[in-house]
């Protein structure tokens, strides 16, 4: 049970965007001279120096992965797409076939690549891992959208609560567990509000276009000339705005909501505390000044977000943290460990 | 002698330890001079320098020996460590040329790749259709503007066969090439108005109002030069691959398919996207001159015919600048066209 001693440590981000910088760029020419081979490597290397700058309690994390078996994912995600695309344009019955292969094949690649990440990243010398039956992953990624769309949306968040558990529940550290659980009816409030966003966005795109009938109405054919260019610009850019903007809000709100319901290992509780509104407005600009720097702002960019995200992350630790981790081991054999990372990729999902 | 903390071996507990490299081993000791782990050092494998992350030195027993002294570490490592996790990344990393290098690198490719590159794959891509995927592209699009954008000609037979006559003009002239050009009308909806496009397979809709603008022979014989100008560059095609090989190229290259990067790669996407469309443009006016010019019909009748339209349009200014449409300003495209007697 959670007890009342508990000690906050929060999380700090230690990554700066000029030295992220350096890092990115030199590892962008690589992948274009070797046109994308490199591109896995870089991954790790930024996979490593993201988790190596993500302290807590006065430790880093760490990334393992070696860029060959992302690179062996990559061509194997990537044969798959090919496979499907070239029998969509040269034999159309062979999409059916596909369709009910992927329906099977996707859950186990998401399976592989999340213990992957899992398996790749170590807090304090002991590996983190994922462990999940093919089904359940059938279940939580395929059976429930399947139910949340059929029911038009009415089950969506229980659909989101279930893939949500599916990934948290199946995390341990050092054979400890994670554990998410939340009311349903708080995902339900999550979308309820990003329904009313949209509603309200879309009143107040009526409330602009109202004027324009009259136009529309009494200028004949250069009336609709013009109106249908307003409407262009009218439309078309509040609306990636408004979505760019709606997407963090909902995404952040669920993060906040399941990092929060989140115990590990019965007794030590973490939370999450961003403002979706502010995590939302350095997602669009973010957007905006990459555009604008021709993606040279990207680095500052991603860096500034991951800041935002883990130092508004605390841990609470039960009981004094060393005594705690002193009981911590490695609890993946060596042979287990071999096995079961050469069943898995990372496939970027 | 490099300090830092030990972790024992697959734990979390971690004491203050110190390191040392004596002859071929690894010495690791507390502070009080008692040995906590020793190993041969070629079996300790190191990670590789990383901005200023702390080094670890993993030990085969599952221990670990973790130090901020990056520059330690090297010294320990000596000769080796070119040899050991990428220790050449960090240094190119690090040097300031190399970021300059890779800043003009990257900037000349992606420039060389939207220019030559892309446009290139497209049209070879497009080359390389088969005609019957033409033919279902096309009439998928078909369906997809009738059911939405298009209504049906209000043309009576006399109008409908002006036209076909001039359409046949063109086709007779040569200006269809090999392809097989079919000629379709519609009335525009609310948001086509006076427009003519051209599908892949050879199919060209003319829209009612684009007729009614018409005030002699040869302007419509230059709109369906011009058409049958994209049919034979296979315009259309090349703007489909165009589409979806821009985000794919981004993708491979920099492996991210994030949320900032797809919202960053949304607006330039579209200006790249026009200009691609300018060029098309400009292509299918050169060819249309060319056509005309060969039926002894005269290119500056399109001239008028796309002054009046922008007139219709856009009132007594401009449509707005060039740069973001996907045709090039009128102004110049009605000079090249008067130009070419």
């Amino acid at each position: 049970m959670l007890q009342d001693d508990a000690t906050a440590h929060p999380f700090e981000f230690h990554g700066r965007g000029g030295e992220y910088f350096r890092i990115w760029i030199v590892n962008l020419a690589l992948s274009i001279i070797t046109l994308g081979i490199f591109s896995a490597w870089a991954k790790v290397r930024t996979k490593r120096y993201f988790n190596g700058s993500t302290f807590v309690a006065g430790h880093n994390f760490d990334y393992h992965a070696s860029g060959y078996r992302i690179l062996i994912g990559r061509v194997i995600a990537l044969t798959l797409l090919l496979g499907y695309q070239l029998s969509v344009v040269f034999f159309k019955p062979l999409v059916l076939v596909w369709v009910i292969v992927g329906l099977f094949v996707v859950p186990w690649l998401i399976i592989s690549s999340i213990r992957f990440n899992a398996r790749n990243t170590s807090y304090r010398n002991v590996r983190f891992n994922f462990s999940a039956a093919d089904m359940e992953a059938f279940v939580a990624y395929i059976v429930w959208p399947i139910v949340g769309f059929c029911t038009f949306g009415l089950l969506w968040p229980l659909a989101q609560q279930k893939k949500d558990y599916f990934y948290v529940n199946n995390h341990n550290y050092g054979g400890r567990y994670f554990e998410a659980n939340f009311s349903v009816w708080r995902m339900y409030t999550i979308f309820a509000i990003a329904l009313g966003l949209m509603i309200v966005f879309l009143v107040v795109i009526v409330a602009i276009l109202v004027p324009l009938v009259p136009l529309i109405l009494h200028k004949g054919n250069a009336g609709v000339a013009a109106a249908g260019h307003l409407l262009g610009l009218i439309f078309v850019v509040p609306f990636y705005i408004a979505m760019g903007m709606i997407a963090p809000l909902i995404h952040t709100m669920i993060v906040n909501l399941v990092t929060s319901a989140t115990v590990f290992d019965e007794k030590h509780r973490l939370q999450s505390t961003m403002s979706p509104f502010m995590m939302a407005w350095i997602m669009v600009s973010n957007a905006l000044l990459t555009i604008i720097t021709l993606g040279l702002f990207y680095p500052w960019a991603k860096v500034r977000a991951a800041r935002y995200q883990l130092e508004h992350t605390t841990l609470f630790i039960t009981g004094d943290a060393e005594s705690y981790v002193s009981e911590v081991f490695e609890t993946q054999s060596a042979v287990g460990e071999e096995i079961g990372s050469f069943f898995s990729f990372d496939f970027g999902l | 002698m490099i300090t830092g903390r030990y972790f024992f071996p697959n734990s979390a507990r971690t004491v203050a330890a110190r390191a040392e490299k004596t002859a071929s081993q690894l010495r690791i000791e507390a502070f009080d001079g008692a040995l906590l782990a020793e190993a041969p050092f070629a079996t300790v494998k190191i990670t590789a320098r990383l901005a200023s992350l702390p080094r670890r030195l993993l030990l085969p027993d599952g221990g670990c020996f973790e130090t901020p002294d990056n520059d330690g570490v090297d010294a320990m490592i000596g000769m080796a460590r070119h040899l050991i996790g990428g220790g050449w990344m960090d240094r190119v990393e690090r040097s300031w040329r190399a970021v300059v290098i890779s800043i003009v690198l990257a900037a000349a490719a992606g420039a060389a790749f939207g220019i030559w590159g892309l446009p290139w794959a497209a049209r070879s891509l497009a080359a390389s259709t088969p005609e019957w995927l033409a033919n279902s592209i096309s009439e998928h699009a078909l369906q997809t503007f009738d059911k939405n954008y298009l209504l049906a000609s209000h043309l009576d037979g006399a109008q409908q066969q002006r036209a076909q006559s001039l359409f046949d003009r063109v086709v007779t002239a040569g200006g269809c090439g090999t392809h097989h050009c079919t000629l379709l009308f519609r009335r525009g909806g609310i948001l086509i108005q006076a427009n003519a496009f051209a599908l892949p397979d050879g199919e060209i809709v003319l829209t009612d109002q684009l007729t009614d603008l018409v005030k002699a022979d040869d302007e419509l014989e230059g709109v369906f030069a011009h058409e049958m100008g994209h049919v034979v560059y296979a315009h259309a095609l090349q703007r489909v691959y165009q589409a979806s090989l821009l985000p794919a190229a981004i993708a491979v290259v920099t492996g991210d398919v994030s949320q900032v990067s797809q919202i960053a790669v949304l607006l330039p996407g579209i200006l790249i996207q026009s200009a691609y469309s300018r060029g098309f443009e400009n292509q299918a006016d050169l060819y249309a001159i060319t056509t005309l010019r060969r039926m002894r019909a005269r290119p500056a009748a399109m001239a008028d015919l796309l002054e009046r339209l922008e007139k219709t349009h856009c009132g007594a200014g401009s449509c707005g600048p060039s740069w973001i449409g996907d045709h090039p300003d009128t102004a110049s495209r009605a000079k090249l066209m008067r130009g070419a007697h």
